[in-house]
């Protein structure tokens, strides 16, 4: 239980250092000043408000007796993949075609939806006639909501025409629950202090929803350097392949936390072997959460003649806590570290107008990511890192020299490591049965 | 806190009123903070609850009671703030590294802060007052209008639960 009020404290230390923005004295004055005229602007809203329903409300049920109008979505060519392209030519998925127009003119079409085990994608057309649909882009974001929970935005691109007055975008949403029927996409539009919420109702049409063609626990585990990579689940669906699984729980996770030696993994390089040949990849994702350290990774669709199927785990990149701390002379010339087995070469050590620099050369993978200078007895912070430069080495490996400054200077240094980031290849395969 | 800018204030006075806030800035604003999460809504929770406080500080009995009844009136409005806002998801997550230092994770707040959110939110209110902001459970107690006892013993049930939703996950990957 201490360690847990430990934990608490320790994060409560932060809002010691949290302050108050400058500007909050004039919001004070602001709110008293704007108190009265809130009240009486009060009741126009709620009639605008009312108005505004009311007006959806025909519009609404207009635009549904429009819907269904065709089978292939048009205009999404080039931020569809080929399975997603040949998905659409069959007419897979669900035209929708519901449109939402701003106050500022801007509108936005929901085109058609693909769903499957997987995800749910959502198209969708955004008209700005100002030409700044560039802008607007950065500016709205969107939630889907069904009966019950608001279903997770994975990740989205868009594709706009030269003029920057139409924009296609795909969207990727986790998969809603099997009982939903009616969902509502909401989309928030923020331009400097006007904002803006439109909402765009859709029924799904569950015959069109394309299922999966492997759906299995996977229960299988990868040994490197002592952590265990556990794969839990493999998802093939028509649009995309997932594999889920988990890097460290969070018991591991707390109690590494504690020891302060923490692995904080960045990237995984997961390969999936469909019939020996390598599946494209489409996108990955580690997160820390209650789960512990989890991780996904997405595939393409598998195809469709599926005999064979291996997933190979070529690299894993993390940061780890390591707490090193290496003497240095001013006249130092290319002194040579091994930390975790990776090597560190520095260059150089030299004062230059009162500050202290360090030249260090590694593997371009290779980034210490939390580094401090004790100068006679005192830390200081990293000011800044310059002058990159990479060299290509004759067996592949390229070098990275930087050059790192440090504010002050002394006669006694010390580098304080304290996390390094690097990536480690392992190329291990395992194979998914079939069966 | 300064006696006479309540009676300022309770005459009437605004600036009294904002001065007796901004004197103690740091402490009103990082109680907005502990809520909210983040710089908008607590400012948005502290405009709401001046408003409050000019428009009820003429029925303020003791004066000397100013800073507990203020800061009841913000937790309040903060949670008012809480139940209306809307999710709104961002599209750019993912960090970027390229350099040394660059960098500060944070997956430790992040595991907490997910940890945390499993309690319910009587639970987690008196967990940050306590750990979060050093808060006295006789402080705790008034602002939230509810006994020590209850404050206690709320502590002590969210830190039991707190340990059991880390300890639920130990069965996983080992």
């Amino acid at each position: 239980m201490a360690e847990i009020e430990d934990m608490l404290r320790k994060q409560g230390e932060k809002f010691n250092q949290i302050e108050p923005p400058p500007e909050m004295e004039e919001r004070l004055h602001l709110a008293l000043e704007n108190s009265s005229m809130r009240k009486r602007s009060g009741k126009m809203w709620s009639l605008r408000v009312a108005v505004l329903i009311m007006i959806l409300f025909l519009f609404g049920s207009q635009i549904d007796s429009f819907a269904y109008y065709g089978k292939k979505l048009l205009g999404y060519d080039q931020i569809m993949t080929g399975t997603l392209r040949e998905l659409n030519e069959l007419g897979s998925g669900q035209t929708i075609g519901k449109s939402y127009t701003f106050k500022n003119g801007v509108s936005i079409t929901l085109d058609g939806i693909m769903l499957d085990d997987n995800q749910m994608l959502v198209f969708y057309t955004m008209k700005d006639p100002r030409g700044t649909v560039d802008e607007l882009y950065s500016n709205h974001s969107m939630s889907l909501r069904g009966l019950f929970k608001e279903y997770q935005m994975h990740s989205g691109q868009g594709n706009m025409n030269e003029e920057k007055t139409v924009m296609k975008n795909m969207f990727q949403f986790q998969a809603p629950l099997f009982f939903e029927k009616k969902l509502k996409l909401t989309f928030y539009l923020g331009e400097g202090a006007q904002k803006e919420t439109g909402e765009i109702p859709f029924t799904l049409d569950w015959t069109k929803a394309m299922g999966h063609s492997i759906k299995k626990p996977l229960q299988a585990v990868m040994e490197i350097d002592g952590n265990k990579i556990r794969f839990d689940s493999i998802i093939a669906s028509p649009t995309t392949t997932v594999i889920k699984g988990q890097i460290q729980s969070i018991w591991a996770l707390a109690q590494d936390e504690m020891k302060g030696e923490r692995i904080r993994p960045y990237y995984m390089d997961l390969k999936l072997l469909a019939n020996g040949r390598e599946v494209s990849r489409q996108g990955s994702g580690i997160s820390t959460g209650m789960k512990g350290i989890t991780f996904h990774q997405e595939f393409d669709a598998l195809p469709k003649d599926l005999k064979e199927l291996k997933l190979q785990l070529a690299s894993f990149t993390a940061d780890f806590d390591v707490h090193e701390e290496v003497e240095l002379n001013i006249n130092d010339r290319e002194k040579s570290l091994e930390i975790l087995g990776q090597k560190i070469v520095i260059n150089e050590v030299f004062h230059k107008n009162g500050d202290t620099f360090i030249k260090i050369t590694s593997e371009e993978n290779v980034v210490l990511t939390q580094v401090d200078l004790i100068i006679d007895n005192e830390k200081v912070d990293l000011e800044e890192t310059t002058t990159d430069q990479y060299e290509k080495k004759a067996d592949g490996a390229i070098l990275h020299t930087r050059i790192l400054r440090f504010p002050g200077s002394g006669s006694k240094l010390k580098l304080d490591i304290q996390r390094i980031v690097y990536e480690k290849n392992y190329h291990k395969t395992m194979d998914i049965p079939l069966d | 806190m300064d006696i006479t800018l309540v009676k300022e204030a309770k005459r009437g006075s605004r600036n009294a009123l904002v001065r007796l806030i901004m004197d103690e800035k740091q402490d009103y604003y990082r109680l907005a903070y502990a809520y909210t999460k983040n710089q908008d809504d607590a400012l948005d929770a502290l405009a709401d609850m001046i408003v409050i406080l000019y428009e009820k500080i003429s029925v303020l009995k003791n004066e000397a009671c100013f800073d507990t009844w203020s800061r009841t009136i913000l937790v309040n409005c903060c949670k008012q703030i809480l139940r209306k806002k809307k999710k709104i998801i961002l599209f750019d997550k993912m960090p970027e590294i390229s350099h040394e230092g660059e960098f500060r994770q944070k997956e430790q707040e992040i595991l907490l802060d997910s940890a945390l959110s499993k309690l319910s939110p009587k639970h987690q209110e008196v967990l940050k007052l306590r750990f979060f902001l050093d808060f006295e459970y006789q402080t705790i107690a008034e602002i939230l209008k509810i006994p020590v006892g209850t404050v206690r013993s709320r502590i002590s049930t969210g830190l039991a639960k707190l340990k059991n939703i880390l300890g639920d996950e130990n069965y996983g990957g080992n």
